[in-house]
């Protein structure tokens, strides 16, 4: 029962790499068997985000055009047994990968893991392309502003094209104060453009810079909101139950309940 | 990737539009994308007008033979002396195939989509942020019209647009265009685009008639 979900938005800078590694880290913790594979071949940088840089011995490049088989180049996260890494290669580009490669790759991992998340690249060429080939379903990660989801808008169309079905939204980056004053898009705004089933809210969080730059997801922080709205996802897409966070209401009720913690 | 083949409604019928710059080769796949494209709606029997002195004859044969496959047929017209022709007065005499036929389109229409149809067009879902719907007759949106609508393509200015929300990025009629104001409001109430008087107007209607009359 393994899925692979395809983490793609269109437009760059939204946060796909930030969510790929929050999502495998919460999975991880869950106690799921859990690979991230790097598309954005030329550009990577999901390793960076899990703090793993210097244990990156071989690529995807590596594994797909035969030198090595893939668990030769995956790399284990330090501190989450069960989560793993196969990095993209720095110097070659996105033609190095073509979606047949990766299809026959994703296939002979599905039996070792129980999640297979693969960080898209921007853009709607062949790297995307590539990247959305072997998922069973996509996560559109946008942001609450018109370009954003103009480009989200596009993606879940050519994700259409390519017979993938079953997509989610995830919402990055909100900042709650602008939406009250009406200076962002609202979940209403983009809810009816997009129209597909959305399960995630993050809010836009000091806190997610500060991790990514120590290499360690923001997930695992606990007094922050980013975190626990991306805590939230992973139990969503483990088929929980579970309500949106309500930080467009109060700032002071928001800063009450990260001192509760939640 | 760039758009170098481009479908048209004008006043002779549907002309397909090709880049002078791009490689030919680039062309055929493009039209070849454009046709199978899932999103792409043509009316059985449509004839595509391209400009004569645009292909040589062997690239006339592929293009045509590829549209054939489609139920497309491709024609060389002189686009100088047809434009002549209707300056002069005189109206296109063909009737265009599947102009009184509805086509029904049951999804949203995203960016980037593209409907193209000889005859209306029905659309149950929204119209998009840049996607385009080019129709012969009348065209229908069961829900929020975001993107660029062309009714009347072939020049009948009779042809309206009718949306539940009406808040299209450009409406066309015929040979009229109108575009949305800079800061657009949403409609609550079903809006219809319509040309009174040389001029595309938007007023208040009711839906009590259907869009392919």
């Amino acid at each position: 029962m393994s899925e692979i979900i395809v983490i793609t938005s269109g437009k760059g800078g939204v946060g796909k790499t930030t969510t790929t590694a929050n999502l495998g880290v919460g999975l991880a913790t869950r106690g799921k068997k859990v690979v991230l594979i790097d598309t954005d071949t030329g550009l990577r940088n999901l390793d960076l985000l899990l703090g793993l840089e210097n244990r990156i011995m071989y690529d995807l490049i590596d594994v797909t055009e035969g030198r090595v088989p893939y668990k030769k180049a995956l790399v284990r996260h330090k501190k989450h047994d069960t989560l793993y890494l196969l990095p993209t290669s720095q110097v070659k580009d996105k033609m190095a990968l073509n979606p047949e490669q990766l299809v026959k790759l994703c296939e002979e991992m599905r039996a070792e893991f129980d999640y297979i998340l693969i960080d898209c690249p921007a853009g709607i060429e062949q790297g995307f392309k590539t990247a959305i080939a072997a998922a069973d379903c996509a996560i559109v990660v946008t942001m609450p502003e018109i370009s954003a989801v103009r480009d989200a808008d596009k993606i879940i169309g050519e994700l259409g094209r390519a017979d993938k079905e079953n997509i989610k939204l995830i919402v990055n980056r909100i900042r709650p104060q602008m939406v009250r004053q009406g200076d962002m898009l609202d979940m209403d705004d983009i809810d009816e453009i997009l129209s597909i089933e959305c399960i995630g809210q993050v809010p836009d969080d000091e806190l997610v810079v500060t991790s990514t730059n120590r290499g360690e997801p923001v997930i695992s922080n606990k007094d922050s909101l980013a975190g626990k709205a991306y805590s939230n996802i992973v139990g969503r897409i483990c088929g929980e139950n579970i309500p949106f966070l309500e930080f467009s209401e109060e700032g002071f009720f928001v800063k009450l309940k990260r001192v509760f913690g939640w | 990737m760039s758009e170098d083949v481009m479908f048209k409604g004008s006043r002779y019928g549907l002309q397909l539009v090709l880049n002078d710059q791009a490689d030919f080769s680039i062309i055929e796949k493009q039209l070849k994308d454009k046709l199978e494209s899932a999103f792409n709606f043509f009316c059985q029997g449509t004839v595509i007008r391209i400009a004569e002195d645009r292909l040589t004859q062997d690239q006339m044969a592929k293009l045509g033979s590829l549209l054939e496959r489609y139920g497309l047929s491709l024609k060389a017209v002189d686009i100088k002396s047809v434009e002549k022709t209707m300056r002069a007065g005189q109206t296109a005499a063909e009737e265009i195939p599947g102009i009184r036929q509805t086509t029904i389109v049951e999804r949203t229409l995203r960016g980037g989509d593209e409907v193209i149809c000889n005859g209306s067009v029905v659309i149950y879902g929204n119209v998009n942020p840049s996607a385009t719907v080019i129709a012969g007759g009348n065209i229908d949106v069961r829900g929020t019209c975001r993107g660029v609508v062309h009714a009347g393509a072939f020049g009948d200015t009779d042809a309206f647009v009718i949306a539940d929300h009406m808040m299209a990025m450009q409406v066309r009629i015929a040979e009229l265009i109108a575009r949305a104001p800079d800061h657009i409001e949403k409609s609550e109430h079903v809006e219809k685009a319509l040309v009174r008087n040389g001029q595309i107007v938007i007023e208040p209607a009711q839906r009590n008639e259907e869009a392919g009359k």
